[in-house]
């Protein structure tokens, strides 16, 4: 037993098992990521995993969603898109002035509310200094001659606009769009999240 | 912690690689046979990856269940077989690692532990009229939402559904339907819909009322 134990720590067996076990740990990151990626789907710059949460998953699906995003809802319950990027692919940061357009009645078609909530890369929501954290279904928000609502994210007041502020942190963020009871639109796919457009 | 290890998984993933790439160097040029090493890396390695990701849904949703129990919601520890109700919408004061922290102002949170073992609960929702709301019970095994009751689920009346573990049979009360729960104990995290701040209490005082109560004590 004594010579097993010496031999263990000398031979490397020891260091191969840390090795092993945390290049698998990894390994496993690395996979339940890319099954993720795979299964996101992302129009616009906004990505929505649509099958997380079913009782019918699979062990990679099962994982990637519990990576991704933990303990969700299952889609028809509540649809989730996040945006970390604009339109045009760059990430978002809040040095630059963004705007989402929604044209007249394309708000997330729901049966019970929509909102849209900024927050830091990691998903937690951040100090708004107007405290307002996010635009929802019964939001005051100014209309566009043509009917359309432009939201006006950046982390300093738009000028003339600030009904329709959501200020941004002043470094990276993310968006977070949510629809509760999603309307068939969003569930057959046919609804698109408009683009969040960088201002020049 | 999470939020640091998420924040800076890539430089502590270097410096993990690191450290092993400098193990590994110091045995090679002290001329060691690397062969133990090897095979023993190679070997936890293949059988490591399938493991860690068959287990990973219930290490996650046992993160929830010890935030849960040990932390609750910001009222404190929440019991087994008890649901807590958030008294407030998500904020960015919410704890960081909580599920308040990563919510939405648009609604109340509930969250509690299910624990079939001393035998079935009985979830009690009260007539919510118009407004949206759900309760969502997720299977720690694999993470699958099992079952939901809520608006789209069941409808807004209000209800009594028994909550039974694996093999549970039998009668149930008149007026309650049984939910099989795939494993003896489940998360489960309820959703009140918020019109704005005008009627958070009334969202709360519903909220409060979606409530665990063992079957054994309605039963004579």
């Amino acid at each position: 037993m004594g010579g097993f134990l010496s031999w263990a720590a000398q031979s490397g067996v020891v260091q191969g098992v840390i090795i092993g076990a945390t290049l698998a740990f990894l390994s496993a990151i690395l996979i339940m990521n890319s099954v993720a990626r795979s299964a996101t789907i992302t129009v616009n710059g906004w990505s929505s995993i649509r099958a997380c949460g079913q009782p019918e998953n699979g062990v990679l699906l099962r994982a990637a969603c519990a990576k991704a995003l933990p303990a969700v809802n299952v889609f028809e319950e509540a649809a989730y898109w996040t945006a970390a990027k604009d339109g045009s692919g760059q990430k978002l940061n809040g040095t630059n002035h963004y705007v989402l357009n929604f044209p007249p009645g394309h708000f997330p078609p729901n049966n019970a509310f929509w909102s849209l909530t900024v927050t830091d890369v990691v998903g937690y929501m951040v100090n708004s200094p107007i405290n307002r954290n996010s635009f929802d279904d019964r939001s005051d928000l100014a209309k566009n001659p043509d009917g359309s609502v432009d939201i006006y994210l950046q982390h300093t007041a738009p000028a003339g606009h600030e009904q329709n502020w959501l200020p941004t942190p002043s470094g990276s963020f993310k968006l977070m769009l949510r629809a509760y009871l999603p309307g068939a639109a969003v569930l057959d796919g046919t609804y698109r999240v408009p683009p969040v457009v960088r201002a020049s | 912690m999470n939020r640091l290890i998420l924040k800076y998984a890539y430089p502590l993933t270097a410096v993990i690689l690191a450290v092993f790439g400098w193990v590994v160097y110091q045995r090679i040029s002290r001329g060691s046979d690397m062969a133990p090493l090897a095979v023993a890396a190679i070997i936890v390695w293949v059988i490591g990856v399938p493991t860690f990701i068959y287990l990973w849904p219930r290490l996650t949703v046992n993160g929830f269940k010890r935030a849960i129990l040990r932390h609750g919601l910001g009222g404190g520890p929440i019991p087994v077989n008890t649901l807590y109700a958030a008294p407030n919408t998500s904020s960015p004061s919410a704890p960081p690692g909580s599920l308040l922290a990563t919510g939405t102002d648009d609604l109340l949170y509930i969250a509690g532990w299910l624990d079939l073992r001393e035998g079935p609960q009985v979830l009690h929702v009260p007539e919510m009229g118009k407004r949206y709301f759900s309760v969502q019970f997720t299977d720690p095994s694999d993470s699958a939402n099992f079952a939901y009751v809520g608006t789209r689920a069941t409808g807004t009346k209000a209800g009594d559904y028994v909550l039974g573990g694996p093999g549970r049979k039998g009668e149930m009360p008149a007026g309650m339907a049984l939910i099989p729960s795939p494993s003896d104990s489940a998360l489960v995290i309820g959703r009140v819909f918020v019109e704005d701040e005008n009627d958070l209490p009334a969202a709360y005082r519903l909220a409060q009322q979606i409530q665990l109560t063992p079957l054994a004590s309605r039963v004579p």
